[in-house]
């Protein structure tokens, strides 16, 4: 049975909004330098101890070119380079204008639903990145927990080169802001 | 038939707590300001039951249980998951990984988080392909690469 968000809602706002860019490409751009530091932070702060994170020998030792980032570090940073300056941070801390259309301005709660990701080269220390997002799909559901909408964009992460190195399918859900008692 | 892992097959599970400083370090690391990782007051007003734990960074660790069960010369080729609930930091949860189509250099394991009260919070899967380290490190040696 189909479901659509009450009209006058911040949701209904998003996903009329939103539906409209279904299938288009978001952006694409440049995100720098990955560099041997951001993959050994990473490492360290999931607890992945192997040394291919951390020590260039070890990882060339192991058949790659420098040291390697771990399976999801690419589809885990929210944002790239210098970030959003506080003053354009959404009330909830998310950045206006990111890479997944949240609905700036609206107060709408966020949550990562899932996502599905194909490793196609191994990411390494000094791959300069390149980004490309597409909108998938926009659903909305009438769960348990009330509506919600539930948002899906394809990351394709390439080196300069244009070398596939990972494809992510991600989807979060939105839900309407807490109301004020 | 892998010769090293058959269907049904459970590898080590990996248990761990996860610490507010542990999702502070994450939010840096990935440079998340959303708030409900940092800032239990706001978390709670969004109707959390404290700080939320990065969906990323359960499917980090989900993932961890697959590489160390596997062991070097296994790489991730596909990860999914989908979260079935949020989890809040401090939490002990544990990750296991069980063997589901398995030949000579592929495997495909199902991945299931649990927290202390049994309930599953993370389901997925991921599938890896066996390398060779050997010829790899040869290949370098002889292209002359130094460390």
């Amino acid at each position: 049975m189909s479901f659509t968000p009450e009209p006058g809602t911040a949701l209904a706002a998003y996903y009329e909004a939103t539906v409209p860019r279904v299938g288009t490409v978001l952006s694409r751009r440049r995100l720098g330098m990955l560099d041997a530091t951001t993959i050994g932070r990473y490492a360290m702060t999931i607890g992945a101890a192997d040394p291919i994170h951390y020590d260039r020998a070890a990882a060339r030792a192991a058949g790659y070119d420098d040291v390697v980032a771990p399976p999801n570090l690419l589809a885990a940073v929210v944002e790239w380079g210098a970030g959003t300056p506080e003053s354009n941070l959404q009330p909830d801390g998310t950045p206006v204008d990111g890479d997944m259309p949240l609905g700036d301005g609206l107060g709408l709660r966020v949550m990562g639903a899932g996502e599905e990701m194909e490793l196609v080269n191994p990411v390494t220390a000094g791959a300069e990145l390149v980004i490309e997002t597409t909108l998938d799909a926009v659903t909305p559901k009438n769960t348990r927990s009330g509506p919600c909408v539930f948002i899906t964009t394809s990351n394709t992460f390439m080196s300069a080169d244009g070398a596939v190195l990972n494809r992510n399918r991600r989807t979060v859900v939105l839900r309407d802001p807490v109301e004020e008692n | 038939m892998s010769t090293e892992f058959e269907v049904g097959d459970l590898l080590p599970p990996l248990t761990h707590t996860v610490t507010p400083f542990q999702l502070f370090r994450y939010s840096a690391v990935t440079w998340n300001p959303h708030r409900i990782h940092f800032d239990a007051q706001h978390a709670r007003e969004e109707g959390h039951a404290g700080l939320a734990l990065h969906s990323h960074l359960r499917a980090a660790l989900a993932v961890r249980a697959v590489t160390e069960g596997l062991g070097p010369e296994w790489r991730i080729a596909t990860v999914a998951y989908r979260l079935r609930r949020p989890l809040y930091a401090p939490v002990a949860v544990t990750y296991t990984a069980r063997v589901t189509a398995a030949d000579d250099d592929r495997v495909t394991l199902e991945l299931v988080e649990e927290n202390p009260s049994g309930e599953v919070g993370f389901e997925g899967t991921v599938s890896a392909t066996k390398t060779d380290i050997v010829d790899s490190a040869r290949l370098l040696s002889v292209a002359g690469a130094t460390t």
